[in-house]
């Protein structure tokens, strides 16, 4: 496994996708934040996962920004052989949150996105297996996590 | 006439004589018990009835005791001073209160008397056992062998029956698990006992364990004294052969719809199979009642014989289960075809060469 | 539940709730005769909505909720939020609090290790006797719990700054008894049950994870070191006093249900030598640091990693200035090891009655996946 740390990893990457990068940056010797535009989310993935080692998921979540308007869905990703983590952002609009499934590259992200489709309402295309996964089998609707939820069924 | 013979010549005599009147029934009913004392002591203490109950009572308090404390705990503790020997009456009493719970899509004529058959049948089996030269139940002379084990191979279809229907998945997989298990485990104990029969010249139970006087079969057939204490597990399912039940995969086999009265018997059919091998294994490899006479009455010392050998190996037979895990399905089936059944043909060879050499 | 269609000639079973050994949670299995086409996990059995919960709490009060993240292991939880709060206040811990905190940590993980090696025995169908004898070996540690901090289960010791009390006199003496009895009895377990032909024979073999699928599917904890690879978030990441003791990361090349059972028998190893060095030479000095039980954090967003006993726990804070955090993602151990069993039918044969053997050997404690 090779070692890369975590600074040359943002260089390089910056290099390399250009375009694909919104902000990229190592505020810690084993953390990698990195948030890609929409349109190159799926090929920047293949591209950390092939070409950088990138190759642990560790765990997938979203967080809401009512106040802007959007919705930030993060991936952790762990690098086997030099051990950081990186963060890989990605901007939703939050009227209508839509992603394609990041687990065409990553199989183990099929769990943390099932989750986040029920705790944000976010919609991935091309999830194998998009079925209620932590909440109640009778709930009665709403999504938990967001910022102006206040209560089961009730909108 | 038979001496066992339960309704005695007398008995028919008077009912069919001038002199029956109201008055002779006293004297016909002592009449009566003192002819057929022995064989009512035989049905009512031993080995029937008293010793089934009172074994099965007996072991499910010893083993609750013991593994409790293999397991540093004390097991039961407040019922009947401090060592619980009243606690499995209790068990037994509360089980008959219960309601007994049956599922509306069940099969319910072969649910509920299936486990009444399995602790029945099983000791149909048991009173085949000689515990003495004159102290057979169920004398069936030269077919004593062949019975016992024509008995005990209906005793896994009670399971299977009452696995399917359970209408329970789990009781389900349970039913062909015991299937599975019977069929690689009963052949080679069948040819153990044939190589048995053919060293003692006879397939009557007595006369086996009257051709062990000098030397326990154990001895000359010790392949054959290993591959059938195996069989003592597999046929009563114990650990580590219960794989029917194993509580962990399968809630609890094919007994898992079993509540009330029914679990109860259940559980005693357990025993009561127990029981019957553990003795017929005595009596093919350890000698049966053979031993040396006490205080000059010949039958009470064999029984006491007998007894005191069955139990140490009761003893034993429940250390083995606090210590070993369960075997696997796929396990069980590969032990028994390829390693029990070959051992067990050599062993038949072995007793056939030392028959016709005239060593034994 | 909107469940994936049966194939034809299999047969579905629930392992579910109401059973003795599925723990709080469904698995389906798809089956055909002994042998299981598919695992499906069903989880959420025990969703509470923490981290909604965590975001109208104040982050002393916080520490609450996620202590009973797993009761087993209740240290190792807290003081992953915990960590994350400090860097992100940016408080600095007295050197005492530190070691105390490790002391504890390393008690819980040889309390979460004796339950699973329990667990693992029961599963295999040997009649509870390795598990009682655990449990009552783990009264030794909850016995010292209790004598610390007053509870023997979630016992909220951490908080930001600090610890809540300082050990009581002869507590140090206490520990390094209760680790020569725990040595002793150490070794039992390893005649009882490694060495058992019985055991080894449901164990070997069963359930082979090899590294690269280890690395793939996101396995995490002794079901990642069970299979070779060397990943301890306590190296990688030191926090609290990990950095000054002297310990090792224990991996193991068999990638079966054997090798993480050994892995977690020889972690109790380790955190008893931990323990054992904790006791004899723990620095003198203040415990709590300056704190405030209704502070405000400036805004930000910081991630912590701690080694549970499970595998490696993540949280993830993000603070906006007022006393409450903002958003808090957990990252669970137990979520990314069931992803691993569910792929294992795949990739291993696979029977009924290794089912249980093997989500012991995965180790998995839903209050913290669900939570």
């Amino acid at each position: 496994m090779s070692k890369i740390s975590a600074a040359d990893f943002v260089k390089a990457f910056q290099k390399a996708h250009p375009e694909a990068v919104k902000s990229i940056e190592s505020t810690d010797p084993r953390r990698a934040d990195l948030v890609v535009n929409n349109e190159s989310f799926i090929d920047a993935a293949k591209s950390l996962r092939d070409n950088f080692g990138l190759l642990m998921p560790v765990s997938g979540g979203a967080i809401d920004y009512p106040d802007d308007n959007r919705i930030q869905m993060i991936y952790y990703l762990m690098h086997p052989g030099s051990r950081f983590m990186l963060t890989y952002r990605v901007d939703l609009n939050r009227d209508e949150p839509k992603l394609p499934s990041l687990t065409q590259v990553w199989d183990a992200m099929s769990f943390h996105e099932r989750e986040a489709h029920e705790m944000f309402g976010i919609e991935f295309d091309g999830h194998p297996n998009m079925i209620p996964f932590l909440l109640p089998p009778d709930w009665k609707g709403g999504h938990p996590l967001l910022k102006d939820f206040k209560g089961e069924g009730q909108q | 006439m038979n001496s066992n013979s339960l309704i005695s010549g007398t008995l028919a005599n008077l009912v069919q004589a001038d002199q029956f009147s109201l008055m002779n029934i006293p004297s016909m009913v002592i009449e009566f018990l003192a002819l057929n004392s022995k064989p009512l002591l035989q049905v009512l203490l031993l080995p029937g009835l008293g010793f089934i109950l009172g074994f099965a009572i007996f072991a499910v308090w010893f083993e609750r005791k013991f593994l409790a404390r293999a397991m540093l705990r004390v097991g039961p503790y407040y019922c009947g001073g401090r060592a619980g020997v009243l606690q499995v009456f209790a068990d037994f009493l509360k089980l008959f209160m219960k309601e007994i719970i049956i599922p509306t899509a069940i099969d319910w004529p072969f649910f509920v008397a299936m486990p009444v058959f399995l602790s029945t049948i099983p000791s149909l089996a048991l009173l085949l056992i000689p515990f003495a030269s004159n102290w057979v139940l169920w004398d069936v002379g030269s077919l004593s062998l062949p019975m016992f084990f024509a008995i005990m191979g209906i005793a896994p279809l009670i399971p299977i029956f009452s696995g399917w229907a359970s209408n329970n998945k789990y009781s389900f997989i349970g039913a062909w698990r015991v299937a599975y298990m019977y069929i690689s485990g009963e052949i080679p104990l069948v040819i153990c006992a044939a190589g048995v029969a053919i060293m003692a010249g006879s397939m009557d139970l007595v006369k086996i364990v009257e051709a062990q006087q000098n030397m326990w079969f154990a001895v000359p057939q010790f392949i054959g004294f290993i591959l059938f204490f195996l069989g003592i597990f597999i046929e009563s399912e114990r650990t580590p052969f219960d794989i029917p039940v194993a509580e962990v995969e399968l809630v609890f086999g094919w007994r898992t719809e079993y509540s009330g009265i029914l679990f109860g018997f259940t559980m005693m059919a357990e025993y009561v199979l127990f029981q019957a091998w553990t003795l017929m294994f005595i009596t093919l490899y350890l000698g049966g009642f053979n031993g040396p006479v006490l205080m000059g009455m010949p039958t009470a010392s064999h029984i006491f014989w007998l007894l005191a050998k069955f139990f140490v190996l009761v003893v034993f037979i429940i250390l083995l289960r606090c210590v070993f895990p369960r075997l696997r399905m796929d396990q069980m089936i590969k032990l028994g075809w390829k390693y029990m059944t070959p051992l067990a043909l050599l062993n038949l060879f072995f007793v056939i060469v030392m028959k016709i050499l005239g060593v034994v | 539940m909107r469940e994936p269609m049966i194939e034809p000639d299999v047969m579905r079973i629930s392992w579910g709730p109401q059973h003795p050994m599925s723990g709080q949670t469904r698995v389906l299995l798809d089956v055909d005769g002994e042998k299981v086409h598919r695992i499906i996990a069903d989880l959420g059995f025990t969703h509470r909505g923490i981290e909604k919960i965590l975001e109208n709490r104040s982050f002393f009060s916080g520490i609450i909720p996620v202590d009973r993240m797993a009761m087993v292991d209740t240290a190792n939880m807290s003081i992953g939020y915990v960590t994350a709060i400090e860097k992100a206040a940016g408080l600095e811990v007295p050197e005492r609090a530190k070691w105390i905190r490790t002391l504890v940590c390393e008690m819980s993980r040889i309390n979460s290790h004796l339950y699973a090696f329990g667990l693992q025995a029961e599963s295999t169908g040997y009649f509870p006797a390795v598990f009682l004898w655990t449990t009552v070996d783990r009264e030794v540690l909850l016995d010292l719990f209790e004598e610390l901090t007053g509870a023997r289960w979630s016992f909220n010791h951490f908080f930001p700054g600090g610890v809540h009390h300082d050990l009581p006199d002869g507590f140090a003496d206490k520990v390094l008894k209760a680790v020569k009895y725990l040595r002793g009895r150490f070794k039992d377990y390893w005649d009882a049950m490694v060495e058992n032909p019985l055991f080894e024979n449901r164990c070997d073999g069963v359930a082979i994870l090899k590294p690269k699928d280890a690395l793939k599917l996101g396995a995490t904890g002794p079901v990642l070191r069970g299979s070779g690879i060397d990943i301890d978030m306590r190296r990688e990441e030191p926090y609290d006093a990990y950095g000054d003791l002297e310990w090792e990361v224990i991996t193991e090349d068999a990638c079966d249900v054997m090798a993480r059972t050994k892995v977690r028998y020889h972690e109790i190893g380790q955190a008893l030598n931990i323990m054992e060095q904790i006791a004899q030479s723990i620095p003198d000095g203040p415990v709590k640091g300056r704190v405030n039980a209704f502070m405000r954090v400036p805004e930000g967003e910081y991630i912590s990693r701690v080694e549970a006993g499970r595998g490696e726990l993540g949280f993830h804070l993000f603070t906006n200035g007022t006393g409450n955090p903002y958003r808090v993602k957990i990252n669970s151990p137990t979520l990314r090891n069931m992803y691993v069993f569910e792929r294992l039918a795949e990739l291993n044969e696979v029977f009924v009655a290794d089912i249980p053997v093997i989500i012991n050997s995965i180790d998995p404690w839903y209050l913290d996946s669900d939570r």
